[in-house]
């Protein structure tokens, strides 16, 4: 990735986001000036000044998540590794750490995903030395007991047991499984349950997960705030500057191309009846105009302004809820479609009715007035969320672990801006077909109608 | 102290809230800003349900924001605010309902009209009242039972706590109630509860001092139905400790909450004290409070514990407390987590073949007695300092964008405070530790609390044997995790696993009877 250093404006009073109406066709969809600076070691930091006194948002990005779970037995690892983050160094006991986070005042916390794992506290901008003091120690200099490592694997256990409780978590884990037969999005985030269990037995691969992966070239810094560029890049030098880089490369494998529509179903009589329609879609890019082209289909077509939603959802009132979209992942995943029935028996009915929109868009396209409203929403809902430190941060740190530069905010925004009726066309040509497909439903009945 | 956040704490250069005529009214301008918030509250909430109508608050504002308006059909409003991404929705607690509208300052002219519309004369359409009454009959009969244990015991405490009160229903209502509201239910307690007499407003952002006006102007035109709102009703002191244990089957784990009735509120100086106590022992989702170090950083029961002397509204969601929830009437309370029930244990481990109850029992021994021990011993100067250097910092976070600060602000005149959020800082830089040790010991005890417990029905029964008969309840730990605790650990365990509990009432409900 290329060296964007934007220095000119470091000395400048920071900006306050949107001061000025936001136009469609500007060139930059946020207006504060992004800072980036690489580390000798590879180590790139991100600074965007904003005008919160006194306020700062630090976030680490750790572009690895379960995708990266690619030998046997160790599913949901990226994100019990997450965890043991939190267990203490040498210099920092956990009891030490704790306390010194307490002492910061932060709203704290971290978090796993498909891709990355993301590290965040949120808190006042005078503790920023501390904040790198803290981080900068356990991401390179984590020590944790054994005992500690087999301990920490019953809090996982907790946390799946929370999520079980769910009907849609339990869904989500089996249509990963049936849409992925080998790439690791197969499994999700949490993990199987039987390798939570065994997780206790895992303390040496978690030392080669620690090496592999806590390193500077998978990582990010990225700080929002009442900060600027040359406090953080100097505090950065300061206090990673002495982390190794390593020479670990994640080798994924790739998914085979699908042939033909596949089927999962739980039975579950507890809640609506559920209907999920996945395809393989494209994977992230801020230079190919598949992705914008699908997130301005999903709006045009499944969204609650769409006319399949005006008419299942508010004439009908066969469908509670739907909704559509793909998920933003480093490697191709799916595009679903979702909806909560009133009656099981109209699941024929309501694929039928998704199939038939998308048929429509395949064949005439979309309205082309309708496109401009859409790329005009998208535009505006974006910059009604950055309002916040933390909203900023959140933001950007969803493209830094996407592509490793938070300026594909922009140039994903500037895509928005060049998506016509042909590229939607070709997007449900490419990717909206019965052979990407993968049908996950929940019924009281003990297999699903659709098959 | 450390300079703190002062941006935040603040807001004083362009705070107004007056009393204009009989409204009140919350200013927030930021002249930077490139959106405007309309916060529109009325002093209702679940406790103005009528009695056999309960939900109907709920069903009324839910048709409000979810329905047609000024004879524009629902779709056709979501078609005109689309491009600009102008967003609203609504928010009913038990003592206030919120209408929340945020649009681009460039286009809070064109959305005006409709924002008014919403509140001064929604179509109330038939059809508009079929969808939204099938989606909150499904809530309560369907999701809150099916969606989270977690939620699910934390709506049962309320239930228990206030039952026979006004506080007791879920603001969504009870599955026969929502069942027999009527869309002339509705139509009437619009004209009834959404009046102009307790309405009041808040607005931030760029907006124009001659849009404020009109809306001002415009709800004048709500109903001039006289309404008082609803005295909401007290939390009861159980007799002993009293469980109720919620058999569902298919549970993975023993979902726990316990509560009890607490007099203060945020309008109690004494508040802030409690809460620097509170946030030693149970911080929401902090790894360095005391009830997570126990539970699950020693022990690995479960996800996480924390304590509450006020109702956090979606805490499995937001690691910040949300505005909109002002409560007069309160209580304490305790979240255990989902830990591990006794089937699931013996799957996972050769060694647990025999044990019959799996970890509640044991967890909520565990936090019953760190509240015991800490009104015992009291807080020490070191820890006191700690918390409240941390609260003093932290609290500054809970209104971080437009929306938070307004809604915070409207919060504190619900509890008689300007600033409710600056007020706490002042406060919380004045406690004594003699202050919050006398707050502790005066407005917690643990003899008397009510428990309800969300778990399996095959750990129903032996879970309710173990609680009423007071029996030992060894911690059942994996040889795994058992071979390397310390000593310390182990001993503390075996005073936990037989520490009285003064528990007086166990009953087991099953699932389908819950909320009816």
């Amino acid at each position: 990735m290329k060296h964007i250093a934007r220095f000119t404006g470091f000395w400048l009073a920071a900006t306050v986001l949107l001061a000025t109406p936001l136009h469609a066709g500007e060139d930059k969809i946020l207006p504060n000036t992004i800072h980036q600076h690489r580390l000798d070691n590879g180590l790139n930091v991100v600074t965007v000044p904003f005008d919160a006194p006194g306020l700062a948002a630090f976030y680490i990005i750790t572009r690895v998540g379960s995708r990266n779970e690619v030998e046997d037995g160790v599913t949901g690892f990226a994100h019990f590794f997450e965890h043991m983050m939190f267990r203490g160094t040498e210099k920092y006991s956990k009891e030490q750490y704790a306390a010194a986070l307490k002492s910061t005042g932060a709203a704290a916390n971290a978090n796993t995903w498909l891709d990355r794992t993301v590290y965040h506290m949120t808190g006042n901008a005078n503790e920023l030395e501390l904040m790198f003091e803290l981080e900068a120690d356990r991401f390179m200099n984590l020590a944790y007991s054994e005992h500690d490592f087999k301990t920490e694997a019953g809090a996982v256990k907790g946390e799946y047991t929370k999520n079980f409780a769910s009907p849609y978590s339990q869904l989500r884990e089996k249509l990963a499984e049936t849409a992925f037969t080998t790439h690791t999005y197969g499994h999700t985030t949490m993990g199987y349950f039987d390798d939570i269990v065994d997780m206790p037995n895992q303390y040496d691969y978690s030392m080669k997960f620690f090496d592999r992966y806590y390193r500077p070239e998978y990582n990010t810094v990225l700080v929002v705030g009442d900060v600027t560029p040359k406090q953080v890049n100097g505090l950065a030098e300061k206090y990673f500057g002495a982390w190794e880089t390593g020479d670990y490369v994640s080798t994924v494998p790739a998914e085979p191309e699908q042939t033909e529509t596949r089927y999962t179903h739980l039975q579950n009589g507890s809640i609506p009846p559920y209907l999920n329609m996945s395809y393989k879609g494209p994977a992230f890019s801020d230079e190919r105009i598949d992705m914008p082209a699908l997130d301005v289909l999903a709006s045009i077509v499944f969204s609650d302004t769409s006319e399949l939603y005006k008419k299942l959802v508010l004439e009908e009132q066969k469908v509670r809820f739907m909704g559509g979209g793909a998920l933003d992942t480093i490697d191709p995943h799916l595009f679903s479609i979702q909806a909560s029935l009133v009656d099981k028996d109209d699941m024929g009915y309501v694929m039928e009715e998704i199939e038939k929109a998308i048929r429509q868009v395949r064949e005439q396209g979309v309205d082309d007035t309708l496109l401009e409203r859409t790329k005009s929403n998208l535009k505006y809902s974006f910059a009604m969320r950055m309002d916040t430190p933390t909203n900023i941060a959140e933001s950007l740190s969803h493209y830094i672990w996407l592509t490793g530069n938070p300026e594909s905010v922009n140039r994903l925004y500037a895509l928005y801006d060049k998506v016509t009726v042909d590229d939607v066309m070709a997007v449900a040509n490419q990717y909206l077909q019965p052979e990407r497909l993968t049908i996950a439903t929940i019924s009281e009945d003990d297999k699903g109608a659709l098959k | 102290m450390k300079t703190l956040l002062k941006g935040l704490l603040f807001l004083s250069a362009g705070l107004f809230a007056c009393q204009a005529g009989a409204m009140d009214v919350t200013e927030l301008k930021l002249e930077n800003s490139s959106k405007v918030v309309f916060k529109v509250r009325f002093q209702n909430g679940s406790i103005a349900d009528p009695a056999g109508k309960e939900g109907l608050t709920y069903a009324t504002a839910a048709l409000m924001a979810n329905g047609g308006a000024g004879g524009m059909g629902y779709s056709d409003i979501q078609d005109m605010l689309f491009p600009w991404a102008a967003s609203y929705g609504f928010k009913v607690d038990k003592q206030v309902t919120t209408f929340t509208f945020q649009v681009p300052a460039n286009f809070a002219g064109d959305f005006y009209p409709v924002m008014r519309d919403i509140l001064l004369e929604p179509n109330f359409d038939e059809q508009d009242f079929a969808r939204v009454m099938k989606n909150q009959q499904n809530y309560v009969d369907q999701v809150i039972r099916a969606s989270s244990d977690e939620d699910y015991s934390k709506m049962a405490l309320e239930d228990l706590l206030f039952r026979g009160g006004n506080m007791a229903h879920m603001v969504q209502g009870k599955s026969a109630s929502v069942a027999g509201i009527t869309l002339d239910d509705v139509k009437a307690h619009y004209e009834r509860a959404f009046t102009r007499n307790n309405v009041s407003l808040g607005i931030a952002g760029n907006y124009k001092n001659r849009m404020l006006r009109k809306l001002k102007s415009d709800l004048k035109k709500l109903s001039k139905t006289a309404f008082s709102p609803a005295k909401p009703s007290d939390a009861q002191m159980p007799n002993g400790i009293e469980v109720e244990i919620i058999s569902k089957k298919g549970a993975f784990g023993s979902a726990i909450f316990t509560g009890a009735p607490l007099p203060i509120t945020r309008a109690d100086d004494d508040f802030a004290a409690l809460m620097i106590a509170n946030s030693w022992m149970g911080e929401h989702r902090k790894s360095y409070s005391r009830l997570y170090q126990k539970i699950r950083q020693t022990r690995s029961m479960n996800y996480g514990d924390y304590s509450y002397i006020e109702w956090y509204d979606a805490g499995g969601r937001f690691q910040l407390p949300p505005s909109g929830v002002p409560r007069s009437s309160n209580y304490w309370s305790i979240w255990i987590r989902p830990v591990q029930i006794a089937s699931q244990l013996k799957s996972q481990y050769e060694e647990l073949a025999d044990i019959t109850v799996g970890h509640a029992h044991f967890a909520l021994r565990m936090a019953i007695r760190e509240f015991d021990l800490m009104m015992a011993n009291g807080m020490s100067e070191e820890d006191f300092e700690a918390t409240r250097t941390f609260l003093r910092s932290y609290t500054k976070l809970y209104a971080q964008s437009p929306s938070d600060q307004l809604g915070w602000l409207m919060d504190s005149r619900f509890y008689g405070r300007a600033n409710y959020l600056a007020e706490l800082d002042d406060l919380l830089a004045a406690a004594t530790l003699e202050q919050v040790n006398e707050a502790l010991r005066k407005y917690w005890q643990t003899q008397n609390v009510f428990v309800t417990i969300v778990t399996d029905e095959s750990e129903a029964s032996p879970l309710a044997a173990s609680l009423i008969g007071n029996l030992p309840s060894p911690m059942s730990y994996s040889e795994l995790v058992r071979s390397g605790l310390p000593e310390a650990v182990l001993a503390e365990d075996d005073e936990v696993a037989v520490y009285p509990l003064n528990v007086k009432k166990v009953t087991i409900v099953d699932s389908a009877d819950t909320f009816k």
